[in-house]
């Protein structure tokens, strides 16, 4: 275990090329922004949302179109001994039946997996249908297209598969046991990999310390559910070879790639087209099988094939998150420094990898010491297989569990030595003068962790908390306060650097501004639009690097043929900072251009022009002007005699953006909670974030976001839960059983910003999409153990359930 | 399959007749058959409420009604929530407040809202949350949901 298998520390040299004190203290308040960026503007992208006039995947109609469904399996764990579709093939209205064996037959590779951390991981080769034997339930077998969804589902009802059961491996337990059942029968394990991460001399600092806190968590396993379910439509010609596909996805270019790459395809024959995005919190950013899928049949029938999973499929087919137990040691002084940090984080991953492999648990080790500047840290990661769904992509993305366990044992310690939650927080701060800061694995460029805390702490006081609790107590009601405070990785991230990490891909952003014959702006992006404002985001970019009116700002996203390459894709907090950054720079090399053929024009000297409104105009002069519409004019059709003969046509730049490193945002989260001491149920009062994430282009669509993220923290901290019977069969594969909260569960959000600028970005953004939801979860906790301050309550554990939290109070109670 | 019944129904004040198969549910009939793509499936179970049309002044989950049933009824989807090119006191609330982010809840709970300050012009905040909890939303923290249905209910008092 004792293998440094890379280190962003070691690569990343972010501080290289640049002027180190502008890296530090380059603090802007918000407010001092003026212009588009920093205001708080309505998005473009709502009139057609709010209408009804939008076209998600399912909305896509195309000519003789067939549909179809998924046959999945009803096991955890057999081999498939045969099947027989020949009835549903007989089926009327059936086109095409396709089984696992036919799929593999069909494709060049195995279902890629584009995280590889660990070198010497194990990683099965993963079928789009299962080939010979099934390892969870819902792993599809075998594939109907019919003239419609409902025929397609008939036909499933006729094939007839047989299966020999095998022991289920339904728990972590269960996979690690000794003589447990192998998911995988020529590996010696259930095992698939493991790695460690090490920082200084973590035996020395145990060896050394005042107090050494133990504890062992463990996370339900949870998924995004975004309210549209993923689907696809796939137009494969036979003749031709060309490949367009409509996907509800989050990483339009990376799909691309990985449909040539497991179809065997050149990309320029493949068209991928992301239709209005439904929600994807990273379940749409991975790649599925069903795409695949889609794709086969549609060359098989020679028609178009429309696959949209039903919620039900969607709990079993759809990445499953979060599922992990950590064990940690934490070594500490008696005043309270924190001196090591040791622990091992299980990895419970599914029957097969996803398309992220092992990646969301390894960020859970890499992120573990937090805000902390921990000298000595060993944190390991072992991925364990289950048959249990593959674990994929869920916003937050590993950090949810890096923050709950940094943020409980800060708790825990406190406890043990009489210290100060806080006060042991501030001790142990990376200060705002050792940035960039070397984290075990990533550098942080920028943070101001204290002032922080402080506003947090300030903000609760001022919303009347305390006196809310002690008036609470007082009349005998269990209300309490929790903090904790989040670290969160953004602007994803430095090419190079993530391919020496193992990731298969790159991260840098493209971006396309040009502006037409009639002055308007159009932005072609890469970055795909789910929700989150992208396109008004980057239009407040352009329309302020140009000086133009938001409004003569489009975004174009969604179309591989004409939107440019993003690598990556729009996950990991990126589109903002990245795809921001990129507009700017391109934008602003676009207004030298458009200076320079005004400036011809009016005869002034570029330096001397102003643009705004979209009018350039010489300073000191107004009324010596000329419009972005006839520059425009000048640019493409009548330009003899204004456009000068230096200058080519058109007025269009082109930003391709690898950041130097990613950019950490931050925050501190506060929460107050009322506890049912006889049912066990937890009611949120209250709820405060004070945050930063640099420059910010729109607070409306922050504030979004962060209410967003936290909601979903609030759900996986207190309702959501994909429970597995000790048989291996899911329980929770409808709304009504895996809760996600509503308005009534929620409570209102109160939010406090600062800024402190990414100085290696333009324009100082960092992303800021996970936040909310990576603090959250040890927040909430907090707030329920100060509640039960007399109970002794330890949470160790997510959700905090109503029985759960009833046995915590017992235990508490026992050991107290 | 079964034989087709045609139904006939109002949609939007426009009176529409279609053939479909009896076990057709009316969220697929408004969609696949009429061109109401505004109505959104999210569950198809009757929990998150996407699929949320009136349906004779009530609002329905058009995902647990057949079209059949829908026989003679008049409904109102997102689609004819504007008219003539203005927009819903709502549709405005909601996107001055950001009280959508995807929007594939937004047309279900505009309906909720909508039927809630009919019943009820003044709500306060935790009566909007118990308003629309029939409705799932699961990007904005329903935050600015409940910003934007009390800017609405203000606005419509004073325009009534």
């Amino acid at each position: 275990m004792e293998r440094r298998d890379f280190s962003f520390v070691a690569l990343a040299r972010p501080g290289a090329g640049r002027d180190k004190k502008t890296w530090e203290d380059t603090v802007v308040e918000q407010n001092a922004h003026e212009g588009l960026i920093g205001a708080r503007v309505r998005r473009k992208e709502d009139l057609r949302l709010l209408t009804g006039r939008t076209q998600f995947v399912d909305d896509v109609q195309l000519s003789g179109m067939l549909e179809a469904a998924v046959l999945r399996s009803p096991v955890p764990h057999a081999r498939i001994v045969s099947i027989d579709v020949s009835e549903a093939l007989e089926h009327p209205g059936v086109y095409a039946v396709m089984t696992g064996a036919e799929v593999k037959e069909a494709v060049s590779s195995p279902q890629p997996v584009i995280w590889r951390m660990i070198p010497d991981q194990l990683i099965p080769d993963g079928y789009p249908l299962a080939v010979d034997k099934v390892r969870y339930v819902g792993q599809g077998v075998a594939a109907v297209a019919a003239k419609d969804r409902a025929t397609a589902e008939d036909a499933l009802e006729l094939i007839d598969v047989e299966y020999e059961e095998l022991p289920a491996v339904a728990s972590l337990e269960d996979a690690l046991a000794e003589d447990a059942p192998k998911l995988y029968e020529d590996w010696p394990s259930n095992v698939s990999g493991s790695t460690t991460i090490p920082k200084g001399d973590v035996a020395a600092a145990f060896a050394d310390a005042d107090v050494v806190v133990t504890e062992s968590f463990r996370f339900a396993r949870q998924t995004g559910a975004p309210l549209e379910t993923r689907g696809v439509v796939a137009t494969w010609d036979p003749y031709t070879s060309h490949l367009d596909i409509w996907l509800s996805t989050q990483s339009p270019n990376l799909a691309r790639d990985l449909l040539g790459e497991v179809l065997g395809i050149s990309v320029d024959k493949i068209r991928v087209r992301t239709p209005d995005v439904g929600g994807g919190f990273g379940n749409k950013f991975d790649f599925y099988g069903e795409e695949i899928v889609a794709a086969i049949l549609s060359r098989s029938t020679g028609r178009s094939v429309k696959l949209i999973e039903d919620r039900m499929e969607s709990f079993v087919a759809n990445a499953h998150s979060r599922e992990q137990k950590i064990d940690v040691e934490l070594a500490a002084t008696s005043d309270g420094a924190i001196t090591g940090l040791r622990a091992t984080v299980y990895a419970v991953l599914g029957g097969q990898l996803g398309t992220v492999g092992i990646g969301p648990c390894w960020t859970t080790a890499a992120l573990m010491t937090g805000p902390y500047d921990i000298p000595n840290a060993e944190l390991s990661v072992v991925g364990v297989m289950t048959n249990r769904s593959p674990y994929g992509s869920y916003r937050g993305w590993g950090q949810p569990k890096s923050n709950f366990v940094h943020e409980r044992m800060v708790e825990l310690l406190s406890r043990r030595i009489g210290m100060d939650a806080q006060e042991i927080r501030r001790k142990n701060f990376v200060p705002p003068d050792a940035f960039p800061y070397a984290s075990p694995v990533f550098f942080y460029d920028s943070g101001r962790y204290a002032d922080c805390l402080d506003l947090c702490e300030k903000s609760v006081e001022q919303a009347g908390w305390l006196e809310r609790r002690d008036k609470a107590r007082a009349d005998g009601t269990a209300v309490g306060i929790g903090y904790s405070f989040h670290v969160e990785i953004t602007a994803f991230g430095p090419s190079r650097i993530l391919n020496m990490a193992g990731l298969q891909h790159a991260g840098f952003d493209e971006e396309v501004v040009r502006i037409d014959s009639t002055g308007h702006v159009t932005v072609y992006t890469g970055q795909s639009a789910m929700g989150q404002g992208v396109q008004t985001a980057l239009a407040q970019v352009a329309a302020q690097s140009l000086g133009v009116a938001l409004d003569d700002v489009t975004v174009v996203v969604g179309d591989t043929d004409t939107c440019p390459y993003t690598g990556y894709g729009t996950g990991a907090s990126r589109a903002a900072a990245v795809g921001g950054g990129a507009v700017l720079t391109a934008a602003t090399r676009l207004k030298e251009k458009v200076l320079r053929i005004a400036g011809q024009i009016l005869e002034a000297s570029p330096e001397d022009l102003v643009v705004q409104d979209g009018r350039v105009s010489v300073t000191g002069a107004p009324d010596k002007s000329i419009s972005m519409a006839e520059i425009g004019d000048a640019s493409y059709r009548r330009m003899n005699g204004l456009l000068p003969e230096t200058e080519s046509p058109t007025l269009e730049e082109r930003e391709v953006f690898d950041p130097a490193n990613v950019a950490f945002s931050y925050g501190c989260t506060a929460v107050l909670t009322e506890v049912d001491t006889e049912t066990g149920e937890v009611r949120l009062l209250d709820y405060l974030i004070a945050h930063d994430c640099g420059t910010v282009i729109n607070p409306l669509i922050v504030d979004g976001q962060l209410h967003g993220g936290a909601a979903q923290a609030i759900g996986g901290a207190l309702y959501e839960e994909l429970v597995y019977g000790d048989d291996g069969q899911i329980q929770t594969t409808t709304f009504m059983d895996y809760l996600i909260p509503t308005a009534t569960e929620i409570p209102p959000f109160r939010l406090e910003h600062m800024a402190t600028v990414a100085d290696h970005i333009p324009g100082g953004f960092k992303g800021m999409g996970e936040g909310g939801t990576i603090g959250g979860g040890a927040a909430i906790a907090h707030s329920v153990e100060d509640a039960l301050s007399d109970y002794g309550v330890s949470i160790t554990s997510l959700p905090i359930t109503p029985p759960r939290l009833l046995a915590a109070m017992r235990a508490g109670k026992d050991n107290g | 399959m079964t034989g087709k019944v045609t139904v006939t129904l109002k949609v939007n004040g426009r009176t529409f007749s279609a053939d479909c198969e009896p076990r057709k549910t009316l969220a697929d009939f408004l969609r696949q058959d009429l061109g109401f793509t505004g109505v959104h499936l999210g569950c198809e179970h009757g929990v998150c409420g996407a699929c949320t049309i009136s349906v004779d002044g009530s609002t329905a989950r058009s995902c647990c009604m057949l079209a059949v049933q829908a026989e003679g009824t008049e409904v109102t989807t997102v689609e004819g929530l504007a008219s003539d090119g203005n927009l819903h006191p709502l549709q405005e609330a909601f996107w001055k407040h950001h009280g959508l982010q995807c929007g594939f809840c937004t047309p279900g709970m505009l309906a909720a809202a909508s039927e809630l300050l009919e019943d009820n012009p003044d709500p306060t905040a935790d009566e909007i949350r118990e308003g629309i909890s029939g409705n799932l939303c699961r990007c904005t923290g329903y935050q600015f949901i409940v910003d934007s249905v009390q800017d609405a209910a203000q606005h419509l008092r004073s325009t009534t």
